[in-house]
């Protein structure tokens, strides 16, 4: 089982100067700890115009940052957003080849759509179009790694001739993932022969039927890339304190704030009328809470959720793990709704007393 | 985090009367419903609604109208969040017909009589309310009819409670779908009840026949709260 601190950026009002310089720098903090404890990656969203949830529209510049600061965890964009109107393709494969050059070989490649019309409309982006430009995008991006010279006449783009450089330093290129909200998407991964990156909740037995139909189904992929990169990672919340009542009420406190940042938000469904987007984005219902009576209902959150005292995440990184879950992307802090001491005591504790259960010995 | 500032006092003005929050679903077949969807500024996004609902980022209004059997009706709406879930802040409503009184009354249809027209051109669809509305679903194609989301409306009415929102979720069956590009020819946002209602941007429009299910209430909010803490149980409380 492999671990991350999944970045939001997220940046309550009100926006007072210094605010959002603020939650950078605890974000890279974080980074930095989590490098030194042990966690595998640190992935980070390219949002544009969310306001409150997500201030991070130029992930690959932060990322480079957290490679400055930093000597062993991965860095992973999560995702580079597939639509023209707001990444040309070779854009893309330049900014993802520079920061696997400067992170020494660090990065992990994630694409997406977007799901939200906060972002499409405010591009203008179609979104009929975004399945098909990603799909696309994820069968040029490694070409214009590995190819010296490359050239194209597509859907979403054309270009002649020309060499795409830098080339990344991972050989022959960088792991390559995509963003899975809708259900359905995991094949889509699956086909293409990109990891199941996880940035929507799901219970335990909606997750263990998608895992095992990728899993199953990736055996028989036709890689987009010359590189198969079969994980499942899901996203998760990380509050862990040796005093339940305490990791409880202060991990349910940025939950909660981050669920209604979230929500706030105009997801593509909602407004656009469109057979591409099958769901209301986020504002699906939650994942299934903890049955009455069991110390998840005591705790009102939903199962699975990382949110108590270390024997709490074990366990429920054990039902994870038992239904073939590769890894989990920790946010573990929204709107900044806990100081920053809370957060590194809380990943401190993580990584000393929950982290080793899942390690080899 | 941002909530509505409209003064609920300004509102109730416009609130109908229910006399009871316990109403028998109504089923009404074969309805034509016209939607267009825009932006709307979103500096006074929260001066529209009341403190219990949360804007949308971007705003949106979305213009409905229904024409059913024995009557139609237009509904003006501001998208929205009560608490996390998505919902729709009825402005105000014109009925053509006798429903505009049951409508408010079991509903908190917030209604006034009106001319209400839906005209289907080859090219276009168009609807129009006096002359206070004129919208159209232009060069519309056929979509899969589980393409079309509407939004359950949160209804201001004054309750046996007191002054509520209604939440109601209508059920659709929807046997015909289709989406076009979105144009306002007119709206006159002070004689829908709101001045500072000001579209500014088109998203989409839509037209679609359905069975439409006016449910039985299942829930009302108190108006000047959040919905985490004002949602009450229509019935049985």
């Amino acid at each position: 089982m492999k671990f991350g601190i999944f970045f939001e950026l997220s940046v309550p009002r009100p926006w007072t100067p210094g605010a959002e310089r603020a939650v950078y720098e605890n974000a890279m903090e974080q980074a930095r700890l989590a490098d030194e404890l042990g966690f595998d990656w640190v992935w980070a969203v390219e949002h544009h115009f969310l306001e409150e949830y997500s201030h991070c529209p130029a992930p690959e510049v932060f990322l480079a940052a957290v490679a400055a600061q930093t000597t062993r965890i991965r860095v992973g964009h999560g995702v580079v957003v597939c639509v023209p109107q707001m990444n040309h393709p070779v854009r893309a494969a330049e900014r993802a080849a520079v920061l696997d050059i400067v992170s020494g070989g660090r990065l992990e490649f994630g694409t997406g759509r977007s799901s939200t019309w906060t972002e499409l409309g405010g591009f203008q982006a179609d979104p009929d179009e975004t399945k098909k430009t990603w799909d696309e995008y994820v069968r040029v991006i490694p070409k214009m790694w590995t190819e010296e010279r490359f050239s194209w006449e597509g859907r979403a783009f054309s270009m002649p001739e020309r060499a795409v450089l830098p080339k990344p330093i991972q050989q022959p290129h960088p792991p390559m993932w995509v963003a899975v909200t809708s259900p359905g998407t995991e094949l889509d991964a699956a086909d293409r022969g990109l990891g199941c990156l996880g940035v929507a909740s799901a219970g335990y037995e909606e997750q263990e039927r998608r895992t095992q139909e990728y899993h199953r189904r990736i055996q028989q992929c036709d890689p987009v890339g010359d590189v198969v990169t079969d994980m499942v990672t899901t996203l998760n919340f990380l509050y862990c304190h040796e005093d339940a009542a305490i990791a409880g009420e202060r991990g349910r406190s940025f939950q909660a704030a981050f669920g209604l940042a979230n929500a706030h938000l105009l997801f593509t469904r909602e407004a656009y009328a469109t057979t591409a987007y099958e769901l209301l984005g986020n504002l699906v219902p939650s994942p299934r809470r903890a049955e009455a009576g069991s110390p998840g209902a005591e705790r009102n959150l939903p199962e699975g959720t990382a949110i108590g005292d270390p024997d709490w995440c074990i366990e429920q990184i054990k039902g994870w793990e038992s239904i073939g879950v590769d890894g989990i992307n920790f946010l573990t802090n929204g709107l900044e709704a806990l100081p920053q001491d809370q957060v590194l005591e809380s990943m401190r504790l993580f990584a000393r007393e929950v982290m080793p259960r899942f390690r080899p010995r | 985090m941002y909530t509505g500032t409209k003064p609920v006092a300004e509102l109730a003005a416009r609130a109908p009367r229910m006399p009871t929050l316990d109403v028998d679903a109504l089923a009404l077949p074969s309805v034509e419903i016209l939607t267009v969807t825009y932006e709307v500024r979103a500096d006074v996004n929260e001066a529209m609604l009341p403190a219990g609902l949360h804007p949308t980022i971007p705003p949106i209004v979305t213009f409905v109208v229904w024409r059913a059997e024995t009557f139609s009706m237009a509904q003006v709406r501001i998208g929205c969040r009560s608490g996390m879930r998505p919902r729709a802040f009825l402005v105000s409503a014109v009925v053509d017909g006798d429903a505009g009184p049951p409508l408010a009354e079991r509903w908190g249809f917030a209604t006034r009589p009106g001319t209400v027209t839906l005209e289907r051109s080859y090219d276009r669809l168009r609807a129009t309310v006096d002359d206070t509305l004129d919208v159209e679903v232009v060069d519309p194609v056929p979509l899969r009819p589980n393409d079309i989301q509407w939004i359950a409306n949160m209804n201001l009415a004054d309750t046996p409670r007191g002054l509520r929102l209604v939440q109601v979720d209508a059920d659709y069956e929807v046997y015909r779908a289709e989406r076009g590009r979105p144009r306002l020819a007119a709206f006159d946002a002070a004689a829908w009840s709101e001045p500072l209602l000001e579209p500014v941007y088109p998203v989409v429009a839509t037209f679609a026949v359905a069975d439409i299910t006016l449910p039985r209430l299942r829930y009302v909010c108190r108006p000047e709260e959040l919905a985490f803490f004002a949602t009450e149980p229509a019935t049985g409380a």
